[in-house]
């Protein structure tokens, strides 16, 4: 299984290459998006690398192979913190470097409770339809979410900055555990769902 | 003899197609020859032999294993073939080296540059730009590579000049010196099957119609020919499907030495190739024994 | 040892296979105790499936032609002469069996029949 990993992260050297640098000047440029950088960054390395997986023929490639479904399947979940733990090092280097502060452990915590989320939703949704089905389907919430904060909600992201800085801000320490308790059975419950998903696949 | 690949009752069903009721088995250190038409549950048992579906009913075992509980003990003594491309489009024979060496506990990085020297292989130009013959030959450079005891590839001459398909069946002779190793593979292409082919597996419309050494259907078929006046509603009984022409009768009969004893030298009795096994018995299939042209 | 196989032959490729190293064997082309190439070697090189020299090989052995010690291969038996007359007397036998038999069903005397033989015996015919 650590062999899958690994391979992931062989096929994507060269993304990797041209991605982390882009994310480092688009820190020097820019100080105060870490976190939408740093979720958008996790977010497109990572469907880069399991988009090419996607195809029936490579499903085919590896299901032929020593490996059974559950580890195929286990392999992405892990990869998704190995690409955002990737992302969240190149943050924290490049926030050292070039403005001298890291970014607090507050930020780094919620760039990866927000990728955690985004995959927890889109993993089982790309093992069950096909990738471009994903693609369209963030298209449509995307254009959706536009509907909605021009013509319902004109301050939505305002609000959501608000609530950002507002749970950045709290200190209960209870609220986080709480919090993160909550992303982690709702990953589990994903991954599960996945494994489900994958092993009644046909290809 | 021992049983490398045994499937008992299997059934698979799709909305409007099925494989019913099959079972035979592979005998290790032959090759089995795959036949049968376009559609009629090759590729879907090959797909099931591999654990890439998995049958409604009845079981599947590989070397005496199960894919509930083996699935990665057997996958490690496979090497698969398919006809079509399953690696990574931009990918290199590098590449995908390192991707079949971390997957196989055998793997063996110098037979696998002995099969790429000796296929001609650019091991740094990507793949998808190989020709459809060398795509076969890379295929089977990464599935020779890593010791497998059997060999499984759906179609692999499909597509390929003759001339290589003869180099092909010279590589699948050389594996097979040690006695150890077996072939299962699926073909249209029966002309092939002379050459190498042990064991004859014929399939039509996902129902098995038989499993037998290669010279035992030479003993038992028959492709017969001779005068229309000789059929009549017993002697039409004989035989799988009769071609009628204005000309005489040609028809295949599954009890050779029966058809001999009956129609003497009054007709004419040929060796059947195997497209002739195929053709009649389709022709059977489809309705009654009469073929009229 | 020469071996030459016809695709478009009706006689059966084991057969073909069968006779001719039986015939190289009973010429002495083939010595008692030489090793036979392996039957994975054969198929091979002739180019043709296992099992057909699997086929003709076990042909051999059943006529005591050849013998096979597992791991080592297949040999050349011992030729014992008197075995060969021995079986080569049956074989008479059972063809003179078979003529006697035609000779009856169309009423061929015994002595008619006794002077067919010594003519084509003494090539007269």
């Amino acid at each position: 299984m650590l062999q899958l990993i690994r391979k992931d992260l062989m096929l994507q050297k060269n993304t990797l290459l041209i991605m982390l640098p882009l994310l480092v000047v688009y820190i020097a440029l820019n100080a105060s998006a870490t976190i939408l950088s740093g979720v958008l960054f996790t977010i497109a390395i990572t469907m880069q690398a399991f988009m090419l997986d996607e195809k029936r023929q490579i499903h085919i490639l590896f299901n032929s192979l020593p490996y059974t479904r559950k580890e195929i399947v286990t392999s992405k979940y892990i990869g998704v913190f190995c690409f955002t733990g990737l992302v969240l090092l190149t943050i924290l280097i490049a926030n050292l470097v070039i403005h001298g502060e890291s970014p607090t452990w507050k930020e780094l915590l919620f760039i990866l409770c927000l990728t955690t989320l985004f995959f927890s939703f889109s993993l089982p949704f790309s093992y069950r339809f096909k990738s471009q089905y994903l693609l369209f389907a963030s298209i449509g919430t995307f254009a959706a979410y536009l509907v909605v904060i021009n013509v319902f909600i004109p301050n939505l992201h305002d609000l959501i900055r608000e609530v950002v800085a507002f749970l950045l801000a709290m200190e209960q320490v209870q609220l986080y555990v709480l919090v993160g308790c909550a992303l982690v059975i709702v990953y589990i419950l994903s991954w599960l769902l996945s494994i489900r998903i994958y092993e009644k696949k046909m290809f | 003899m021992e049983n490398v690949i045994e499937l008992k009752q299997v059934h698979k069903s799709f909305p409007n197609f099925q494989v019913k009721d099959l079972s035979f088995s592979v005998k290790k250190g032959f090759v089995t020859g795959f036949i049968g038409g376009n559609g009629v549950g090759k590729s879907t048992t090959i797909k099931m032999l591999m654990n890439l579906l998995q049958p409604d009913a009845g079981t599947i075992s590989i070397f005496g294993m199960n894919y509930n509980k083996h699935e990665k003990e057997i996958k490690q003594r496979i090497g698969f073939v398919y006809d079509e491309n399953v690696f990574y489009e931009q990918s290199t024979m590098l590449d995908m080296r390192s991707i079949m060496k971390s997957a196989y506990a055998k793997w063996d990085d110098e037979l696998f540059h002995y099969y790429v020297k000796e296929f001609e292989l650019p091991i740094k130009q990507k793949i998808k730009s190989f020709s459809k013959g060398m795509m076969m030959k890379a295929s089977l450079a990464l599935a020779l590579s890593h010791h497998a005891e059997l060999i499984i590839m759906d179609e692999p001459t499909s597509g390929l000049d003759p001339i290589f398909r003869r180099e092909l069946l010279d590589i699948l002779h050389s594996f097979m010196q040690d006695g150890e190793k077996t072939i299962f593979f699926s073909t249209h292409i029966t002309t092939d099957l002379d050459r190498i082919a042990d064991y004859i597996t014929f399939i039509h419309n996902g129902e098995l119609m038989f499993s037998k050494e290669y010279y035992q259907i030479e003993e038992e078929y028959a492709i017969i020919k001779g005068a229309t006046e000789l059929l009549d509603r017993d002697t039409e009984k004989e035989f799988i499907a009769i071609r009628r022409s204005n000309h005489g009768f040609e028809a295949l009969t599954s009890n050779k030495a029966q058809a001999s004893h009956l129609f003497g030298d009054s007709v004419l009795l040929e060796k059947p190739s195997l497209e002739d096994i195929m053709y009649y018995t389709k022709k059977g299939a489809e309705g009654g024994a009469a073929i009229n042209t | 040892m020469q071996i030459i196989i016809s695709n478009s032959s009706n006689e059966p490729i084991y057969e073909q296979i069968y006779s001719q190293i039986k015939r190289h064997i009973l010429t002495n082309e083939l010595k008692s105790g030489q090793a036979l190439p392996s039957m994975r070697q054969l198929a091979k090189e002739l180019d043709i499936s296992v099992i057909t020299t699997k086929r003709a090989y076990e042909e051999l052995e059943r006529n005591g032609f050849i013998y096979s010690v597992v791991g080592k291969g297949s040999f050349v038996s011992e030729q014992n002469n008197e075995m060969i007359k021995e079986r080569k007397m049956k074989v008479v036998e059972e063809q003179l069996l078979s003529a006697v038999q035609n000779s009856k069903e169309i009423g061929l005397s015994l002595n008619e029949l006794l002077d067919l033989l010594t003519m084509l015996y003494r090539e007269e015919l």
